[in-house]
């Protein structure tokens, strides 16, 4: 047998060792949450008196902070994105903006969480609520957004950008007709994956937008998300049913991330399909 | 009638790099004039100097002038917009953009304000015929400009260039990503619009410079070494550079 063999063998073992543990991960997850996961468990809203409820306002909470931050952070990224890409010339590393951007992408989300509360809560005294949450997870996406954006940007080939200004189009023109169409399926994609993992975000919420769900919903009224409740039923919850509360939350949340993905990769296929 | 354009003492550097020294040329109106040299030899920046795309490179500067007719379109006065519409570019490998065949010819003349349906309708079928295109995409405008096959991509962003009704056309090497078949009805239908349309034609392919050009200049490392009628360049060029690169004893 040749070393390339040899080596694809192991990358196979490892490989199959991986999936199995993970297969089994989830399956202990599938195996205790499931029971929970009823209609009635997605429709209505949690009682910890009466053991369990369900992770409506969760749910609500998760879609409107996530999806709010993404609203504001994706045009807000893809025009810092255009600058750098499109008018600076060419994306350097070492430049000020790309530093402020690599650092602030690795900043710990609690970190983020606990400067957004001292700025909102503490200077502005925004309440501990869904806008609160929401700005905390814009200030973290945006560098994410960013990112995105640039390397979507990129892969446009810079053949069409020349045969545009060769036509006598502008740069503004430019980018508007051909370059951001051209991009448009790996930005979705982008999108897509930030959405998911803005879903996961614990740390940050716990800070910004507390660690309960108010009886009368509002943007400025605290809300936990599916993450959060996850944390909060397992570390707090006194109900009998807690673990499989959490397992049950768990299992919607991987589901919401997992429809997010292939939502966005659809909708960017058929993008890409649009041009080919 | 096609304008001339000329340079006079052109020189492009890019950051402290020489890439064009002292250019002075002419392409007359109507007539096919054929860059060659060796890679690198400056012939496709002089071509960018001429719709002022270099400018679009980071770092490049020109010093010289250029005429369009009587215009010199280094001046401050002219717009740049209205400039490159007068002269029309295509590049060496095809670049069609992800849109549908009828999207691409039409986008030049929806820059300049045209939104008629039915006048759009008119430029796009005049100008796919004008690049002998017409035939084979005829009812299938709809289709993604990416599903031609090269050569027919080449004659698309020909016909997206002729689409703004430009005066002169910039070619870079138009055939250099082409099969032999698809290269012959390139230069079918360079012969076609000379005439029509000022053509400056940068190639690698000498023959095909024999074939198509009323005039050849030979570049060499960023000086032009000489130019004038084709059929005296290939029999009986002047210097002994273009003769050795002609019958390929050159080696720069």
């Amino acid at each position: 047998m040749n070393q390339g063999r040899v080596l694809h063998w192991f990358a196979l073992l490892v490989a199959l060792g991986a999936a199995i543990v993970f297969l089994g991960l989830l399956t202990d997850t599938i195996r205790e949450g499931l029971p929970h996961l009823t209609w009635q468990f997605l429709t209505t809203a949690p009682d910890e008196r009466r053991g369990g409820g369900g992770i409506a306002p969760e749910i609500v909470n998760t879609v409107v902070m996530v999806g709010g931050a993404l609203l504001v952070t994706a045009p807000l990224g893809l025009v810092v994105a255009i600058y750098q890409a499109e008018w600076q010339g060419r994306v350097h590393d070492g430049g000020v903006i790309d530093q402020v951007r690599a650092t602030w992408l690795s900043v710990p989300s609690v970190v983020v969480g606990f400067i957004v509360y001292r700025v909102a809560v503490a200077w502005w005294h925004w309440p501990l609520s869904l806008a609160t949450g929401g700005l905390a997870l814009a200030v973290m996406n945006w560098p994410v957004m960013v990112t995105v954006s640039i390397s979507a940007l990129k892969r446009v080939p810079h053949a069409y950008r020349e045969a545009s200004l060769a036509l006598g189009a502008t740069r503004f023109d430019t980018v508007r007709r051909v370059v951001l169409p051209a991009a448009l399926a790996e930005l979705i994609d982008g999108w897509g994956w930030a959405l998911a993992r803005l879903a996961g975000e614990s740390a940050a919420l716990i800070i910004t937008a507390g660690i309960n769900v108010s009886a009368h919903w509002s943007v400025w009224g605290p809300g936990e998300t599916l993450a959060v409740y996850i944390w909060y039923v397992r570390t707090e919850g006194v109900g009998a049913d807690a673990g499989g509360v959490a397992a049950a939350t768990a299992l919607t949340l991987m589901m919401f991330i997992a429809v997010t993905l292939w939502l966005s990769g659809r909708l960017a296929d058929w993008r890409r399909r649009a041009g080919h | 009638m096609a304008p001339n354009i000329r340079t006079e003492s052109l020189t492009v550097s890019y950051r402290r790099t020489v890439v064009l020294r002292q250019i002075s040329l002419e392409a007359v109106g109507g007539e096919v004039l054929a860059l060659i040299g060796p890679s690198g030899c400056g012939k496709s920046t002089f071509l960018r100097a001429l719709n002022r795309l270099v400018e679009e490179t980071p770092g490049a500067h020109v010093t010289g002038r250029v005429f369009l007719g009587e215009m010199n379109i280094y001046s401050s006065a002219v717009d740049v917009t209205e400039l490159r519409r007068r002269v029309g570019m295509v590049f060496q490998a095809p670049n069609p953009f992800p849109f549908s065949i009828f999207d691409n010819v039409a986008y030049g003349p929806r820059l300049r304000g045209v939104s008629d349906a039915a006048e759009l309708r008119r430029i796009v079928e005049r100008s796919l015929q004008e690049a002998a295109l017409w035939d084979e995409v005829r009812g299938k405008l709809r289709r993604p400009a990416l599903t031609l096959s090269g050569g027919q991509q080449q004659r698309l962003c020909i016909a997206r260039a002729l689409a703004v009704r430009p005066e002169v056309l910039l070619l870079d090497e138009p055939t250099a990503a082409l099969d032999p078949v698809s290269t012959e009805k390139i230069e079918e239908l360079v012969s076609n619009l000379r005439g029509r349309y000022t053509i400056v034609m940068v190639t690698h392919n000498l023959r095909q410079a024999a074939r198509v050009s009323d005039r050849t200049a030979f570049f060499d490392d960023g000086s032009l070494v000489e130019v004038g009628l084709t059929r005296q360049i290939f029999t009986a060029p002047r210097d002994p550079r273009t003769e050795q690169y002609l019958t390929g004893r050159y080696f720069p």
